[in-house]
């Protein structure tokens, strides 16, 4: 098969696949936020931008967008720092390779759990009367306490599951990173008295700037889908202290009485959204990486 | 922070730290032997009489049943579409398109980060237009967008790790383009290749608010298990326990038969 | 076995030209080496006849045959890798045999042939074992072997030899040598070491900056370079160069410079006028200890000696330059002593200053 021939036989159809559901969504998005579709009635007519105006006029969705970014804060900075700490720390206590290695799959565990499961999980050990975590916490003596029912801690109590399964996930993955790190530079430091955190903190995580950057940019796109996680254990409650942007869209286009144009028009800011820091990850990715 | 009291403190940490890794896990998995009254205990009981009841009330229950079947058609043939078209092109994406290679990425992977809820919102509106809502097959069709751009975005790199030179010496003893693909170039990238398969797999097996807002009666798995937690005030623990160790228990299968059956592969290639 | 033609080769990646318009003729037979830095274009040349590239403008043809379009799977050329480039999936056996059994060729025939070329290599006892299970001797035989199998018009041979230890790469290169003159089939070899090119080529084709800038026999090569960047690139240790002026008197031809004046033979030389501004090349195995009165003579500091075992390398000052030579009495030279050296007239090489060009003319006889 000539060269032209196996390239377009090759590419053609997954490109086509890909671009016209891509763009079928976007469209179907950008056209029916000018409509006042709901899911009730057929009826529906052109509203132009009325919809994107009663959005920005809307205070819930401000409380979206502002736990949308809470979210993202918490678990990107959360699981990083969780990972390097994690990550220096195994491979300054444990020398051991095999230990390591179990180190790592018990570390990998939480991130193989589908999302759904690790929420049910946590729903389970968060419970105040027959949770694990309620029964250490009665131990000292304090009350229970209602992670998920209280609205100022449970986005927190999710968010602590997600920097679990992906916190832990990356400390591995900076493992790896940390133990393929050439040891020259490292051993000349030592030679020159330096302390072992004093390495950690001039020398081997420097070096690694790329990698964790990269990871950190990574998790931030992928928080931005963390429907699964929060649907499950909260549904967006208490009211909607965990109520993020898709979370809303959801509620509103199937839920509360399936405005689907108005969550067209939601959808279609958060894919803005992260189209932007999309490209922007990309960029920062490809310098560091080149 | 050296010292034997730093060490023993750095030790005592880590396996604390692995401890909370595990145990969520473990904690459920058994719980979900448990009966009801073992649970509700105060004081979480780690010995008791284990009981499948919960295994079976699971598994007597058609729609978990109907769930398991929906989710088995759906992520198996959405997958395998996945990679006989992602596969393919990752190849090309990753030999032939030396200048346009960035941007193929770009487009791939920003597919794959497209929140799901943009995908959703639209194509509620597009399938009962079309009248496919509520079907396999659209679900189906909705889930190539991930298992296309996921299996081509790991598979690029699987094919970049294939020597050029080989590929070379193929092309020099003969080979046409469709036989240095199919009888190199994959053979060699393969074990990457199958990673890509398997997370691509349990990326969409997992997969929860397309499934929800495109397929509520012809339910996958996880939106059956999602339903389940809002029944009403007497949770069903031990169900839902069950519930969670079935929702996972598919991937590790699958997972263990692809490693066999490449094992298999490998060992036989080499007699 | 075939000729390889090449002409008006030129070769341009993007709007950069890397080659231009180059021509090439290798007899059949003949074992050629592309010698050169990096860069220079010589494996691109040799990737260009493999037809593991395109040609931007020119023609190759190989025997009879116009290859420039063809694929390379079609040249009746044969190639081994700089990294051996083996399947890593088939056993030694499966590599060697792949060319000949993708051909459909007879059972009986693969494995005459492959008992044939293994046991020449040597690669009988591993066979059936995996690449990743070979050092890189033997892996560098395999890739001969699969090569060799399929006895070709051409070989090309793309550094084979870079990734080996020295002692390893001996032994390879005079293999390799052997092979040669037992099958006899046209070889082109690339590399940048010269030792390498000189012990095992028939003719050298020394490139630069994509252009070939000397070819010839390696006594050609080595005796007379034509240019100056030949003379520094070929030869160790590395070629002594100075300035000089010519001085004439009547036929004798002299080039003086402030310490020293030496003689040229003026049969090479008569042409060259009183003044004329030169560099001379003053190879190191050629200059040897004498007398201060001697003629051709030059003194000078010594500033270092190295023992090669049985001569050293005597680096020596003059006047402010350094210059070295080789001699076999190195070892009662102590550092700042003074020494001096002469060269033979005949040795003497003298190229342009400004375009680098030998300006030895041909002897009338």
């Amino acid at each position: 098969m000539s060269r032209q021939r196996f390239v377009f036989a090759t590419l053609a159809p997954a490109i086509a696949i890909l671009a016209a559901i891509a763009l079928a969504s976007t469209a179907g998005a950008v056209w029916f936020s000018l409509m006042n579709r709901t899911l009730r009635s057929p009826a529906y007519k052109f509203v132009g931008i009325y919809n994107f105006e009663r959005l920005f006029r809307d205070p819930r969705f401000y409380n979206a967008l502002e736990i949308s970014a809470l979210w993202e804060m918490i678990t990107v900075v959360g699981a990083l720092a969780v990972a390097t700490a994690l990550a220096v720390l195994t491979v300054e206590t444990v020398k051991s390779a095999l230990w390591r290695n179990v180190i790592s799959f018990a570390f990998l565990a939480p991130v193989l759990l589908p999302r759904v499961a690790a929420a049910f999980i946590w729903r389970f050990l968060y419970s105040p009367s027959l949770g694990l975590v309620n029964y250490l916490i009665g131990l000292t003596g304090a009350g229970p306490v209602e992670f998920l029912a209280d609205p100022h801690l449970a986005l927190y109590a999710v968010a602590a599951v997600d920097i679990w399964q992906w916190g832990l996930f990356f400390a591995v993955i900076l493992m790896k990173l940390l133990e393929t790190l050439p040891r020259e530079p490292l051993e000349a430091a030592m030679l020159d008295h330096a302390s072992r955190w004093e390495i950690h903190a001039y020398i081997t995580l420097p070096m690694l700037r790329g990698p964790i950057v990269s990871l950190a940019l990574v998790k931030a796109v992928e928080s931005l889908r963390s429907f699964d996680l929060i649907f499950v254990m909260t549904g967006g409650g208490p009211g909607v202290s965990t109520e993020t942007l898709d979370l809303y869209a959801y509620q509103v286009g199937v839920n509360l009485g399936g405005r689907i144009s108005y969550a067209s028009a939601m959808a279609i800011l958060l894919l803005i959204v992260t189209n932007v820091i999309f490209a922007i990850v990309w960029r920062r990715v490809k310098t560091w990486t080149v | 922070m050296d010292g034997i009291i730093g060490r023993s403190l750095a030790r005592v940490l880590l396996a604390l730290l692995v401890f909370v890794a595990i145990v969520p896990i473990a904690w459920t998995a058994l719980g979900a032997f448990k009966q009801l009254k073992d649970i509700v205990t105060p004081v979480p009981k780690l010995l008791f009489s284990p009981t499948l009841t919960n295994f079976v009330t699971i598994l007597e229950n058609p729609s978990i049943r109907d769930g398991l079947k929906n989710s088995a058609i759906v992520v198996s043939v959405s997958v395998l579409i996945g990679t006989l078209l992602g596969v393919p092109a990752a190849y090309t994406v990753s030999r032939r398109l030396r200048h346009w290679r960035d941007d193929m990425q770009f487009f791939v992977l920003s597919l794959r980060f497209m929140p799901p809820v943009a995908v959703a919102m639209p194509f509620i509106v597009i399938y009962l237009d079309l009248g496919v809502y509520d079907t396999l097959g659209g679900l189906i069709v909705v889930y190539l967008v991930t298992t296309i751009s996921t299996i081509v975005w790991l598979a690029v790199p699987a094919f970049d790790r294939v020597p050029r030179e080989i590929e070379e010496a193929a092309t020099m003893e003969g080979c046409g383009e469709a036989e240095v693909f199919w009888r190199f170039s994959l053979p060699i990238a393969a074990p990457s290749l199958f990673g890509a398969l398997v997370f691509t797999f349990v990326l969409v097996w997992n997969e929860l608010l397309l499934a929800l807002t495109l397929a509520a009666r012809n339910a996958t798995l996880p939106v059956v298990a999602a339903s389940i937690t809002s029944l009403g005030k007497e949770v069903p623990w031990g169900v839902i326990n069950a519930a969670t160790v079935v929702l996972v228990m598919p991937p590790l299968i699958f997972i263990g038969l692809l490693m066999g059956l490449l094992n298999a592969m490998v060992g036989a290639r080499s007699n | 076995m075939a000729s390889i033609v090449c002409s008006g080769i030129s070769k341009s990646y993007g709007g950069v030209s890397v080659i231009e318009n180059l021509d090439l003729e290798i007899p059949d037979h003949e074992f050629v080496v592309f010698l050169g830095p990096s860069g220079c274009g010589k494996s691109t040349m040799l990737r260009m006849i493999a037809g593991l590239e395109e040609v931007t403008s020119g023609k190759i043809a190989i025997g009879s045959n116009d290859v420039t379009h063809k694929p390379a799977g079609e040249r009746g050329v044969a190639m081994v890798f700089q990294s051996y480039a083996l399947y890593p999936h088939m056993s030694v056996a499966e590599n060697i045999t792949f060319g000949l059994r993708r051909q459909g060729v007879a059972r009986a025939e693969i494995e005459k042939r492959l008992s044939e070329v293994s046991g020449v290599l040597g690669l009988q006892p591993f066979l059936d074992r995996r690449p990743k299970n070979l050092s890189g001797g033997q892996q560098q035989r395999v890739a001969m072997a699969r090569a060799m199998i399929k006895t070709p018009r051409v070989f090309l041979f793309d550094e084979p030899l870079s990734n080996l230890d020295a002692k390893l790469r001996e032994r390879l290169r005079t293999e390799i040598r052997k092979t040669h003159l037992a099958l006899k089939t046209t070889t082109i070899f690339v590399t940048h070491d010269q030792l390498e090119a000189m012990t095992i080529a028939d003719r050298i084709v020394l490139m630069r900056a994509g252009r070939i800038e000397q070819q010839g026999t390696p006594d050609e090569i080595f005796e007379k370079p034509a240019t100056r960047f030949v003379a520094d690139f070929v030869g160790s240790p590395a070629m002594n160069f100075c300035r000089a002026r010519i001085a004439r008197n009547g036929a004798a031809v002299k080039a003086v410079a402030e310490s020293f004046a030496f003689d040229l033979p003026s049969a090479n030389f008569s042409e060259l006028a009183e003044g004329r501004e030169v560099e001379l090349g003053l190879p190191p195995w050629r200059i040897d200890r004498a007398d201060a009165a001697e003629s051709n003579s030059i003194g000078g500091v010594v500033v270092l000696v190295e023992n090669f075992g049985d001569r050293g390398q005597v680096i020596v000052d003059v006047t402010g330059a350094e210059m070295s030579f080789v001699t076999k009495q190195f070892r009662d030279l102590p550092r700042g002593a003074a020494v001096s050296f002469a060269i033979a007239p005949q040795h003497i090489h003298v190229f342009d200053p400004v375009t680098g060009q030998s300006l030895r003319q041909a002897c009338a006889t």
